[in-house]
């Protein structure tokens, strides 16, 4: 290529690219959407979703009436449990499980204090709505450790062991140091893991649409007869979303987490919004494949939802690898988000930079060349 | 009347001082009409003109503001009003098959129909069997919809809006987009149709041509009907006639009459005229006065077909011809390979989809300065042929040569040096008219130095002074067609392929348009390969060539095309009988050639007017019909392609 072709060939890029964004910004709708998913979308999963027990509801059936059982009843307090009262037989409960108006139900048998305080063993019952098996499992978890809390304390206190004493007493303390998000806030979490999405499926539908758009108009073909080679045809669309892409995630970033959930940033933005870029590009491969599989916009969006699914599951968010059975780890390693997942997380909270990250940024861009010549390929062989 | 034996006199509808806008938009602006039980009353007009608004309106599913409209005398003010009628009438919206669901088959889609209007099972098996043998789509009753032709899915269509047996059809553009031929046999269905139930048809149309099919029409043009009654008395409304004359010099001569008058074309070699105000005798006279100097060849007076009449209508009236205005057109600031170059040349090209030839050894060429027509029905491979030699689509077999590049190893060099303009509108809608130019200026590589320039020649060429600033989504037909032009126009090609460029474009538009296209040709040399359904641009071409079945049948200029068709098959002979529609099936079952209806006129061809002549009053008096006129015609392009097609087709066994 000489000089001349080479600027002609950059030309064109460019205004093709310019056309792609005078267009976005001539459609409101599309514009109300894409800020809808940066901004208010990424607040409402970083504040609304939690991922700790919060005022869970518990109604409780004393069938002892002591001052033991009250004290256990105490200790199912907020902000993990919200006490709702007592009940007073077992139909009744479970008739308010079954409707879902409550979450568990402590059921205190008759003697409870007697028993204590005659040094017998004795049981609680702890029943639990664990068609949430998040919530079912927390709550049994959290019921577990109070109910042991109160048996220690009234075990020391019968044996009548004050502070100085228990301490000599061979208890073993469980001392955790919670790292890179010490105060185990879900926001930071969530918050993350909602713009990861949210960047995941607006790179794979906005430059699909925008090629979708072309085939539905007709314009297509205006393009086809003109001296454009498909790159020039799709490169523009996939610079263009990226650039609009990116610009969302740092008002995500900068507007939102950061000030809304005091995310501290550790790592370097720089490096977070180079990956995000390689990441763009990546799924947006995806999204032009859809692009030539689909012949209107409706379809697209179809198709992109179904790879949303399998994308998100595999994306490592939910559950680790080492969690999955071993075809969907082998499957991991084809779905780009994992990548994206591991290095954002590893930039943004646990300060990681290119040495450690050095393979799965490699994996990322191989993926990436393959997924985009892919969509470029399928698409010329359509319109050559 | 002439037409009392096939039309009652109650008025079927009635419409008087009817006004509909959209937000400020006004669509129809006080129109009034009536139609009379059993007639095919058309409504002709550009796109925009308020066609669409009033029959929605008639069919009772478009609210209005103003006036009063009344069908089968209710009177339609209220939606439980229009429920009232909704059962008596059948409404076929606009669009190829738009109503229709693609993925039924011929016979489920009737079905559906059927159902949706609660018709008994056994008047569904009844009609269905007739129109759909009638329609000769009883072939294709398992194929699904969207498989079908664009002139079957029309019929299917028609099929569909008269299964509960209406007696009123409202058809919204039935014919736009179809094929002569087909167009020829939708009409000759309707009129079958409606003569044999005694329906009333309302029809609208944006071809002039066809207005000879109704029996009375309204012209619109913004909203207004600005001329009705029968097809011939429109005609007369225009104040003048037509001059059609040959002279020594046709660029000169041009350049002589056209200050004298605003209505003026070049078609071929001769050039037509509107004279405004004289009659025939005169007329002649005062446009050769015009020529002093110049040698005339032939010169004749007529009266104003339709389209012509209709121009001269607007310009008489709403449209005054703005004055003053330089209209010459730039010029290319290059210059093209010497003239007479072959521009465009196929050999034997071919293409084959899976086990279907679309194209099967088509060979032509094209000369610069040349414009080229390649007409064909819907299907006939004119869109592949095209795609072929842009150089999107490679060649099954065969050879061809597009500005002097290959097109079987050249194709990024073809695509360089032509211009093109698909089918569709296919420029972005949300960028404005300069963005759109701008953007075709970069992709075809013009140089930066002479870009505003550039921008400037195009929107002069295109004559989108006053647009430049606006969305083209914002433009009317008209003025988005010149712009696809003027963007094709970008980098000065000196070859141009133009895809049905005016489809559903105005008189005013087309003509306007096919101006542009005549200089390009005399005066730049580009050369121009184009394909239209409209057989009056047909005229404008230098040469033609007839597609059917993906075989070029017939490859000549027009003027030839003509003469060969009268020395086969004869003369056009037009009748005028009391009784048009039974002679219509008298001269069918008789061996006459090219019979047609149209409006209350017969059209046959006949080798010797005065044995044909003859023999028509011979088998007129034994049913004793009266002939009322008889004249002899040139048939028309309409009619070569017409009887071409037809004349294969019969040979098909299929």
């Amino acid at each position: 290529m000489n000089q001349h072709g080479f600027i002609l060939w950059w030309d064109r890029l460019l205004a093709m690219t310019l056309k792609e964004l005078k267009q976005l910004i001539r459609d409101p709708v599309l514009l109300l959407i894409i800020s809808y998913f940066f901004t208010v979308d990424v607040y409402m999963a970083g504040s609304g979703i939690n991922l700790n027990l919060r005022n869970a509801s518990v109604m409780v059936i004393d069938h002892d009436h002591s001052a033991a059982s009250r004290e256990l009843i105490y200790r199912f307090r907020q902000p993990y449990f919200d006490f709702k009262g007592e009940i007073f037989d077992t139909k009744t409960a479970e008739s308010l499980l079954d409707q879902g108006r409550i979450l568990a139900v402590l059921d205190i048998p008759e003697n409870f204090q007697r028993h204590l305080l005659q040094g017998q063993a004795t049981a609680v019952q702890f029943q639990v709505d664990s068609a949430n098996t998040v919530l079912g499992t927390l709550a049994t978890s959290y019921a577990t450790e109070i109910t042991a809390g109160f048996s220690q304390d009234f075990v020391a206190k019968r044996l009548g062991l004050g502070a100085e004493q228990m301490a000599s007493l061979p208890i073993i303390q469980n001392r955790y140091r919670v790292l890179y998000n010490p105060n185990q806030i879900d926001g930071w979490f969530m918050s993350i893991s909602e713009l990861l999405t949210v960047t995941t499926m607006l790179a794979m539908m906005l430059p699909a649409a925008a090629a979708v758009r072309e085939k539905e108009r007709g314009t297509i073909e205006q393009l086809a007869v003109s001296p454009l080679s498909s790159l020039q045809i799709l490169l523009p669309k996939v610079i263009s979303m990226g650039l609009v892409i990116l610009l969302g995630v740092a008002v995500s970033l900068f507007m939102i987490i950061i000030p809304v959930f005091d995310l501290p940033v550790k790592g370097s933005l720089g490096l977070f919004f180079t990956v995000t870029g390689l990441y763009v590009f990546t799924a947006s491969g995806i999204g032009l494949f859809v692009a030539t599989i689909s012949r209107s916009l409706a379809q697209v969006t179809m198709l992109v939802i179904l790879l949303m699914m399998p994308i998100l599951l595999l994306s490592g968010a939910w559950t680790p690898p080492e969690a999955m059975p071993q075809v969907m780890r082998w499957a991991m390693k084809i779905s780009p988000l994992y990548y994206f997942n591991e290095m954002s997380y590893a930039i943004l909270l646990k300060g990681a930079g290119v040495k450690i990250l050095w393979d799965s940024l490699l994996g990322l861009a191989l993926l990436g060349a393959v997924f985009f010549n892919f969509g470029v390929w399928r698409f010329r062989r359509q319109f050559g | 009347m002439g037409e009392a034996a096939l039309v009652n006199e109650n008025p079927v509808i009635d419409i008087r001082g009817l006004r509909k806008s959209y937000k400020k938009k006004l669509a129809v602006d006080g129109v009034a009409l009536t139609v009379k039980q059993g007639e095919i009353y058309g409504l002709i007009g550009p796109d925009g003109a308020g066609k669409s608004s009033l029959m929605k309106a008639i069919a009772g599913v478009l609210s209005f503001e103003q006036g009063s409209l009344t069908v089968f005398e209710v009177n339609i003010d209220s939606e439980a009003a229009a429920e009232k009628v909704k059962g008596r009438l059948g409404f076929m919206p606009q669009g190829l098959g738009l109503n229709l669901y693609g993925d039924l088959s011929v016979e489920e889609n009737i079905d559906f129909f059927a159902q949706l209007r609660q018709v008994s099972l056994q008047q569904l098996s009844e009609r269905k069997e007739k129109l759909l043998t009638m329609t000769r789509l009883d072939k294709f009753r398992d194929r699904p919809m969207k498989n079908l032709s664009g002139g079957m899915k029309q019929k299917l269509g028609l099929v569909c809006t008269l299964i509960h047996n209406p007696e009123l059809v409202i058809l919204d553009e039935p014919t736009t987009g179809v094929d002569p031929v087909s167009r020829r046999d939708f009409w000759a269905i309707l009129a079958e149709l409606l003569r044999e139930q005694g329906t009333t048809a309302l029809v609208s149309t944006a071809y002039m041509d066809e207005a000879a099919r109704f029996h009375r029409l309204s012209l619109m043009y913004n909203g207004q009907v600005l001329a009705d009654g029968e097809p011939d008395a429109i005609c007369q409304q225009a104040q003048g006639c037509m001059v059609e004359l040959t002279s020594e010099s046709q660029t000169e001569a041009l350049g002589k009459l056209k200050s004298h008058y605003p209505q003026l074309e070049a078609i071929g070699t001769k050039i037509r005229v509107f004279v405004d105000n004289l009659a025939l005798d005169e007329a002649a006279s005062t446009v050769s006065g015009h020529l002093d100097g110049l040698q005339i060849k032939s010169i004749k007076a007529f009266d104003a077909e339709l389209e012509d009449a209709f121009i001269a209508l607007l310009r008489q009236g709403p449209l005054a011809p703005k004055t003053g205005k330089d209209e010459s057109i730039p010029r290319f600031d290059k210059t093209l390979p010497d003239d007479k170059a072959i521009a465009i040349e196929a050999r034997q090209l071919c293409k084959d989809f899976d086990q279907f030839r679309s194209v099967d050894k088509i060979s032509f060429k094209v000369r610069q300065g040349e414009i080229f027509g390649l007409l064909g029905a819907n299907g006939a491979g004119k869109t592949t042929a095209i795609k072929m030699l842009t150089g999107i689509l490679p060649p099954s077999d065969g050879e061809g040569q597009v500005a002097g590049a290959d097109m079987r190893n050249a194709a990024q060099a073809i695509k360089e040096r032509i211009g093109y303009m698909s089918q569709a509108f296919s420029l972005y809608l949300d960028l404005t008219v300069i963005e759109n130019i701008h953007l075709y200026a970069s992709i075809y590589g013009v140089s930066r130095s002479i870009l505003k320039q550039r921008l400037d020649w195009v929107i002069q060429i295109a004559g989108l002074e006053e647009v430049t600033a606006q969305l083209a989504g914002s433009l009317p037909m008209g003025v988005r067609q010149r712009l696809a032009l003027g963007c094709a126009l970008v980098h000065q090609p000196g070859v141009l392929f133009l895809d049905e460029p005016t489809s559903g474009v105005d008189p005013i538009g087309r003509r306007h348009f096919w101006e542009i296209l005549m200089h390009l040709a005399n005066v730049e040399q580009v050369a121009i390969l184009v394909t239209t359904h409209y057989m009056s641009e047909a005229e404008h071409c230098d040469h033609l060539a007839l597609m059917y079945a993906g075989r070029v049948i017939a490859d000549d200029t027009p003027g030839n095309m003509i003469q060969a068709l009268q020395d086969e098959a004869g003369q056009l002979l037009n009748i005028t009988t009391d009784q048009p529609l039974q002679a219509l099936a008298l001269f069918e079952k008789s061996d006459f050639k090219g019979v047609a209806l149209f409006g209350r006129h017969i059209h046959l061809l006949a080798q010797d007017r005065d044995t044909a002549e003859k023999k028509i009053r011979e088998l007129l008096d034994k049913e004793s019909i009266k002939l009322l006129n008889l004249s002899a015609d040139a048939p028309s392009l309409e009619d070569v392609f017409v009887y071409r097609v037809l004349a294969l087709e019969n040979q098909e066994p299929e």
